[in-house]
C-alpha cells in the first residue's frame, strides 16, 4: 500500500494533506501520530479509499485504491472505529457476522460456526449470544475487532481504538493486536493518540503535521525531543525507566 | 430461545380460535356442530354464507395484517426509527387520493388501484426521504403527518359530495378482491423474508457498511419499494388502516428479540391476527351495522403510540 504525491483539501483553502509520499509497511505495525488538526484521520480515509486525493494516488496492490470495487476493497481492508453507533440492538454473534458480508451474496444467512474462530480470537467467543451492549466497553471493542478480523483483511486498519478505553483495557488490545499481527501477519495501521503507546507496540511510525509527512522511522529514530517537541508543539523531555524503556513526557509549568 | 417459541405458540393458537370464533359469529350465529355440518355439506346455506361473506373476509383481513405489520417492520429498520410507518407517514393516503384523481380523470386498466397506490406511495416517499429526515426521527414523523394530513384533505375536497369510505372496507369484500391480494400479499411477504438481513444490516451506520462493501443506498431502495408494494396492495383493496405497522412489530421486538429474520415472520402473523380481531369485533359491536377495522386500529393505536413516544422509542434504541 503506497501514497503518491497525495494532496487533499476539503474545501479550496489549505491543504489538509500535502505532498504525501510514503509506503505502508507489508506484516508490520504502522502507527500514525501527530497533534490533533494534523490530518491523522483524513490520511486514514485517503488510505480506506473513503476519499479520493485531489491529485496523486493512493495504491494497494499496485492498483489505484479507487478502482477497486466496495466488496473486493473489504475482503482485503477492515476497519475499527474508536467509537461505533447502533440503530438496534444487536447480539456478539450478529456483530461478527457482519464482517463475513463481503464472502456471501447480499441476502445469504451467516451460521454462527463460521464466525465463532473469530470470537475465541478475542476470547468472547462465550458471550455469543449477548447483546452486544451488555458487555463493557473494552469487550464492545474486542468484538468490534472480531467484525473486523472476520472479513480475513490483509490490512487491518484502527482509528483511535483505545480513546474510550481505561489503560488495563487499552493495554490488552493493544497486546491483542501486537499477536494478531504475529500470528496473521496481517499489516496494522493504526491512528494513535498516545505517543508511548505507539512507541510501545510498532515497528514503524509516520509522525505527521500540518497535513506533512515530518518522519517516517522505527520507534528508535522518533526518540528526538527536539523533532517530538516541534510536532506537537510543546516542550517534550524523553526519560529512560530501568527494565521498562524510553517514555515520552510532556513538559508543563 | 423459549420466550420466542413461546410466542409463536400463543399467536398461532389464538389465530386457530379467533378463526373459528369468526366464522361462527355474525348476524347470524352458528354454533361448532353446525358449521361441521355445513363443511360436510349438509347445510348448504351456512355454507354459501361463509363462503360468500365470512370467509373472503377473514382471509382479507389476515393478509393485509400481515402485509400492513411487515411494512410497517421494514420501514422501522430503513428510516431507523421505531414510530415509521407507511400509514401515519403519508404513504397510504397518498396512494388514496391518487387512486381518486386517477378514477376520476383515467380510463379503467387493470390493476388500475393497485398501480395508482404504488404510485401515490412512491411519491409520498420521495417528498419525505431526505438527509434530514433520515438524520432526525422527529422530523421524519412530523414531516410524514404532515404529509398525511395533507392527502387526506385533498381527498376530502375531492369527494365533498361523494361517500368513498364504504367503497374501501373489509365489508362485502368479493372473491375476486381476496384472490388478488392474498396473490399478491404472499408474494410479498415471501420476498419480505427474504430481504431480512438487509434489514438487519440497517443496524449499522452507513459508512461501517460502506467498508463491508455493503450498496447502502440500493438495499435501502430495494426496501422502501417493498413497503411501498406491500402498503399500496392493501390500500387499493381496504384503504387506509393506520397503527397496526407500529404496533405489531414494537410489540413483536419484545417477544422475539431484535433479529428482523425473527421479527418479520413474527409481525407476519400477529399482525394477521391483530386486524382479524379487530375486524371481528367491529362487525359484532354494533349488529347489525359494523365499526370499520380503521376506526378501532386508530382507537387502539392512538394511546399505544402515545406510550411509545413518552418512552423514548421515537429515537429507536441506540447501542453502544
Amino acid at each position: 500500500m503506497e501514497l503518491k504525491q497525495v494532496n487533499y483539501s476539503y474545501s479550496n483553502s489549505k491543504k489538509t494533506i500535502s505532498d504525501f509520499t510514503a509506503t505502508v509497511p507489508t506484516g508490520q505495525i504502522l502507527s500514525i501520530i501527530g497533534q490533533n488538526g494534523a490530518g491523522k484521520s483524513t490520511l486514514l480515509k485517503l488510505l480506506l479509499g473513503r476519499l479520493s486525493p485531489d491529485s496523486g494516488t493512493v495504491e494497494l496492490d499496485g492498483q489505484p485504491i479507487s478502482a477497486l470495487s466496495p466488496r473486493k476493497r473489504a475482503a482485503k481492508i477492515a476497519v475499527v472505529s474508536q467509537q461505533h453507533q447502533l440503530y438496534d440492538e444487536m447480539t456478539v454473534k450478529e456483530v461478527v457476522k457482519t464482517g463475513r458480508l463481503p464472502f456471501h451474496s447480499l441476502l445469504a444467512t451467516i451460521s454462527d460456526e463460521e464466525v465463532r474462530p473469530f470470537l475465541q480470537a478475542v476470547d468472547l467467543a462465550d458471550a455469543m449470544d449477548q447483546p452486544l451492549t451488555s458487555l463493557s466497553g473494552g469487550q464492545q471493542q474486542r468484538v468490534w475487532l472480531a467484525a473486523a478480523l472476520a472479513q480475513e483483511p490483509q490490512y487491518l486498519f484502527l482509528d483511535e481504538p483505545t480513546t474510550y478505553l481505561d489503560i488495563r483495557y487499552a493495554h490488552d488490545l493493544m497486546a491483542l493486536i501486537q499477536e494478531l499481527n504475529v500470528k496473521k501477519k496481517m499489516t496494522i495501521i493504526m491512528v494513535l493518540h498516545d505517543i508511548n503507546q505507539a512507541l510501545k507496540v510498532s515497528d514503524q511510525l509516520w509522525l505527521i503535521k500540518q497535513g506533512k509527512l515530518l518522519k517516517a522511522g522505527t520507534p528508535a529514530t522518533m526518540l528526538d525531543e527536539q523533532l517530538l517537541s516541534q510536532a506537537f508543539e510543546v516542550p517534550i523531555k524523553i526519560v529512560k525507566i530501568e527494565k521498562y524503556g524510553p517514555y515520552v513526557i510532556q513538559l508543563a509549568a | 430461545m423459549l420466550k420466542e417459541r413461546l410466542a409463536y405458540a400463543i399467536v398461532c393458537g389464538a389465530m386457530v380460535i379467533t378463526i373459528i370464533l369468526a366464522l361462527m359469529l355474525g348476524t347470524q350465529f352458528y354454533s361448532l356442530p353446525q358449521l361441521w355440518q355445513a363443511l360436510m355439506g349438509q347445510r348448504p346455506a351456512i355454507l354459501a354464507t361463509i363462503m360468500t361473506f365470512r370467509l373472503p373476509r377473514i382471509l382479507a383481513a389476515m393478509v393485509a395484517g400481515g402485509m400492513l405489520a411487515t411494512a410497517g417492520a421494514i420501514s422501522q429498520a430503513v428510516f431507523r426509527n421505531r414510530l415509521a410507518d407507511p400509514t401515519i407517514l403519508g404513504v397510504t393516503s397518498a396512494g388514496e387520493f391518487l387512486m381518486l384523481v386517477g378514477g376520476m380523470v383515467l380510463p379503467v386498466f387493470g390493476f388500475q388501484k393497485q398501480l395508482l397506490a404504488l404510485i401515490g406511495g412512491l411519491l409520498a416517499f420521495a417528498l419525505l426521504a431526505n438527509r434530514k429526515t433520515m438524520r432526525q426521527p422527529y422530523q421524519l414523523i412530523i414531516v410524514g403527518v404532515a404529509l398525511n394530513f395533507t392527502f387526506m384533505a385533498l381527498t376530502q375536497l375531492f369527494t365533498k359530495n361523494i361517500d368513498v369510505s364504504s367503497s374501501l372496507s373489509f365489508n362485502g369484500i368479493t372473491w375476486s378482491a381476496v384472490t388478488t391480494l392474498l396473490i399478491t400479499g404472499i408474494l410479498g411477504l415471501v420476498v419480505a423474508l427474504l430481504m431480512a438481513p438487509w434489514a438487519n444490516d440497517l443496524k449499522l451506520p452507513d459508512e461501517q457498511l460502506s467498508s463491508i462493501g455493503i450498496p447502502v443506498t440500493a438495499i435501502r431502495l430495494g426496501l422502501l419499494a417493498l413497503v411501498v408494494y406491500l402498503s399500496a396492495d392493501v390500500t387499493s383493496v381496504v384503504g387506509t388502516i393506520a397503527f397496526i405497522g407500529i404496533i405489531v412489530p414494537n410489540v413483536a421486538r419484545y417477544f422475539v428479540g431484535h433479529d428482523y429474520q425473527t421479527i418479520l415472520p413474527f409481525s407476519m402473523l400477529s399482525g394477521a391476527w391483530l386486524l382479524l380481531v379487530v375486524d371481528t369485533i367491529g362487525r359484532l359491536v354494533v349488529l347489525p351495522s359494523e365499526i370499520s377495522a380503521a376506526t378501532i386500529m386508530a382507537v387502539l393505536g392512538g394511546p399505544f403510540l402515545i406510550v411509545l413516544v413518552q418512552r423514548g422509542g421515537a429515537h429507536g434504541i441506540k447501542a453502544g
